[in-house]
């Protein structure tokens, strides 16, 4: 175990059940890497995740208070948590289908009131744990356990969604850029309201067997580095391009969810107060 | 097991009213009376959707919260009003929710997870005429089951209860909330939309924080957090927040909270969820009894059409037919000791599928004595109710009635 991994997380749960060259465990210990470098404890962190991959893998990997929420719903209990425990920072990690698909719902609107989380949108492009079918965000065209003929739907850009719903910190980033999404989370992680980062990474087992036609690790952390230079290795141009880094900073900029419910009781609370007084 | 004292109500709240002296009556809503419970036992987190006829508690609880420094959260739907509850009990704060018919079911994804997690928090689901929308404005009794199976995956055992006055939503929403702290657990109030539009007269107790009755949050500090295997009730709920490493998830889970793919591990858990109700069914029991001592034949309601059926029951006494009234307070744990009794039953229910019935059938020693009366989208007439007792005490038959519907199977 790393010195971060024996630092902040629980020796019992790791290593986790992850396949093998999954990208989730490395991606994880970036986030250590961006919690440490701000100097943050255990115990000032409450780890939320969903359901699939990343919510399995992760989940309880966390030293402190863990929740493991049903699919997709992980930023509604969160949006409770908050008024209860509003000076903890929380780190919500979820995975494609519970962001960008059966919980989206939840995360327009936790984006709408800028509650005071950050979302780590882990996404592998599909429903890996199932088998490999396709989600939103699987690139369109491309084969799957549920597209066989190739995934026929356009595709979605979380980061879109979350910015026009009124996100206060937007990122993308990949598993291929270690120092830029360390980078990323740290400013995440510094703006008191909603932050979303999207960080691609390959699944082997899935996505890579059936839509890139390899379970090699190299090759398919390869395949997605070239999609974020729009050109491949041997010079011709990519099918489409990802562009990473962060895509809006308006950290700080507006009140916190539970900050602005706190103010108005304090202002309720005045002026009865006030009609008290004689 | 319980043992059935008869005659008048058994409920916590006939000690709470004789030591609460000083306050006011109010002419109020049903929902003015949830709402107030639910502030009066410490309740500060209100998350959820307004549907008909539980808006008004929305609305009340959006003025009463901030008052008491409390949180209103007006969610996206039901699945985050519910999850929202759910977190903020897990960080130390008592919570509520309400809805109707078409949430509560779509909460069923948080209910599950609330079970499995042992996180107290409770849900009123103000009953309308259904399938899905129905009738808005009409009152329902269909509930009955989907509160007892409030989550799929079975191996769990749930606390539901039902009021019959705006005196009683009140208490009883103070007696749902001890019950979801002691047995950690949600507890469903399923009132309908006659109780919680209705204005009567209502009792307000001046000084809520002098109410001793009301169970205060505990937070639990110490490892294990689940007990799993285990039936004791005497463990308060998890806290996140604490510095002390929970682990909540929707997953069959150790007492550590780890999930975990193991069968001895999924029946301990099991043991738990099922038996720390089962076992406890004594302190559960609240219920309304009349007339049983020498009763051939027994009407059987619950919540707003209970009033009538009551009155129905004192109308076929007057015709001089032995008849006698047992009204459920609590619905799940189902009180089967109430029903072993050798006597004819009258079960009225406002559903025409029938299914407080089929429990009575099932905890009475005779099926065939067993009757169905019912009634769909509005309450049951007293004449009704008379002629439907006096009908099975002479022939063990029900008449025919308009409106009525008897057939079960």
């Amino acid at each position: 175990m790393n010195k971060l991994a024996a630092k902040y997380l629980r020796p019992s749960q790791i290593p986790t059940k992850a396949c093998h060259g999954c990208g989730i465990g490395m991606i994880e210990n970036w986030l250590l890497q961006a919690i440490d470098e701000l100097g943050l404890k255990q115990e000032d962190v409450i780890f939320g995740t969903g359901i699939g991959c990343v919510g399995r893998q992760t989940f309880a990997t966390w030293g402190g208070d863990n929740f493991g929420a049903t699919h997709g719903r992980a930023l509604a209990v969160a949006t409770g948590l908050k008024l209860a425990q509003p000076d903890k920072k929380y780190l919500i990690v979820v995975g494609d289908g519970d962001a960008a698909s059966i919980g989206t719902s939840h995360l327009i609107h936790a984006a709408r009131r800028n509650l005071g989380v950050t979302v780590i949108c882990e996404d592998n492009m599909g429903y890996e744990s199932t088998g490999g079918q396709f989600s939103p965000t699987t690139p369109a065209g491309y084969v799957t356990n549920s597209s066989p003929y190739g995934m026929v739907e356009p595709g979605f850009d979380p980061c879109d969604v979350v910015k026009a719903a009124g996100a206060t910190f937007v990122a993308e980033t990949t598993a291929t850029q270690w120092h830029q999404t360390v980078k990323i989370v740290k400013k995440a992680l510094q703006n008191d309201g909603f932050s979303f980062v999207h960080v691609r990474f390959p699944c082997n087992e899935n996505f890579g067997a059936y839509a890139l036609g390899t379970r090699d690790t190299l090759k398919n952390l390869e395949w997605i580095y070239e999609h974020t230079q729009g050109r491949k290795a041997d010079g011709s141009e990519t099918d489409f391009t990802w562009e990473t880094g962060i895509k809006h900073d308006a950290s700080n900029s507006r009140p916190e969810f539970s900050r602005l419910l706190r103010d108005m009781n304090a202002r309720v609370k005045a002026d009865m107060e006030a009609k008290r007084r004689p | 097991m319980i043992t059935v004292k008869a005659g008048g109500l058994v409920a916590p709240w006939i000690e709470w009213e004789k030591r609460c002296t000083d306050g006011r009556r109010l002419l109020e809503a049903g929902t003015y009376a949830l709402t107030e419970g639910a502030i009066a036992a410490g309740c500060r987190v209100f998350a959820g959707y307004p549907i008909t006829p539980a808006t008004d508690i929305a609305e009340y609880m959006s003025k009463r919260l901030p008052q008491v420094g409390g949180y209103y959260v007006q969610c996206e739907d039901e699945l985050a009003g519910m999850h929202a509850c759910a977190g903020a009990s897990l960080g130390g704060l008592k919570a509520m929710t309400a809805t109707s018919g078409p949430g509560y079911t779509l909460m069923h994804d948080a209910y599950g997870w609330s079970i499995t997690n042992e996180i107290p928090l409770v849900v009123v689901d103000a009953m309308r005429v259904g399938p899905i929308s129905g009738i808005t404005g009409a009152p329902g009794q269909g509930e009955f089951y989907i509160a007892r199976y409030a989550s799929h995956g079975g191996n769990f055992e749930t606390i539901v209860v039902s009021p019959s006055s705006v005196q009683e939503a009140f208490w009883l929403t103070i007696d749902a909330f001890n019950l979801s702290e002691r047995f950690r657990t949600p507890v469903t109030i399923l009132t309908d939309q006659v109780i919680s539009d209705m204005w009567e007269d209502l009792f307000i107790p001046a000084d809520y924080d002098g109410l001793d009755f009301v169970r205060p949050r505990k937070h639990n500090l110490m490892m294990p957090f689940y007990p799993v295997g285990d039936a004791s009730i005497d463990v308060p709920p998890n806290v996140i927040g604490h510095g002390t490493g929970v682990c909540v998830s929707a997953y069959t889970h150790t007492e550590e909270g780890y999930d975990i793919e193991e069968m001895e591990a999924q029946w301990a858990q099991t043991y738990r969820l099922v038996n720390k109700i089962r076992h406890h069914k004594d302190e559960l029991a609240r219920y309304e009894t009349f007339g049983l001592d020498d009763a051939e034949v027994v009407a059987v309601a619950y919540g707003a059409n209970a009033r009538t059926v009551k009155t129905g029951v004192l109308e076929a006494r007057r015709r001089g037919v032995k008849a006698g009234f047992v009204r459920l307070v609590t619905l799940w744990p189902f009180l089967d000791e109430l029903f072993e009794r050798d006597c004819r039953f009258v079960v009225c229910e406002l559903n025409y599928d029938g299914q407080l019935v089929r429990e009575v059938q099932r905890a009475a020693p005779h099926k065939k004595d067993v009757h169905f009366m019912g009634k769909s989208a509005e309450l049951h007439t007293v004449s009704e109710v008379a002629a439907g007792l006096d009908g099975v005490a002479r022939s063990n038959r029900l008449p025919e009635l308009p409106y009525i519907w008897t057939e079960v199977r």
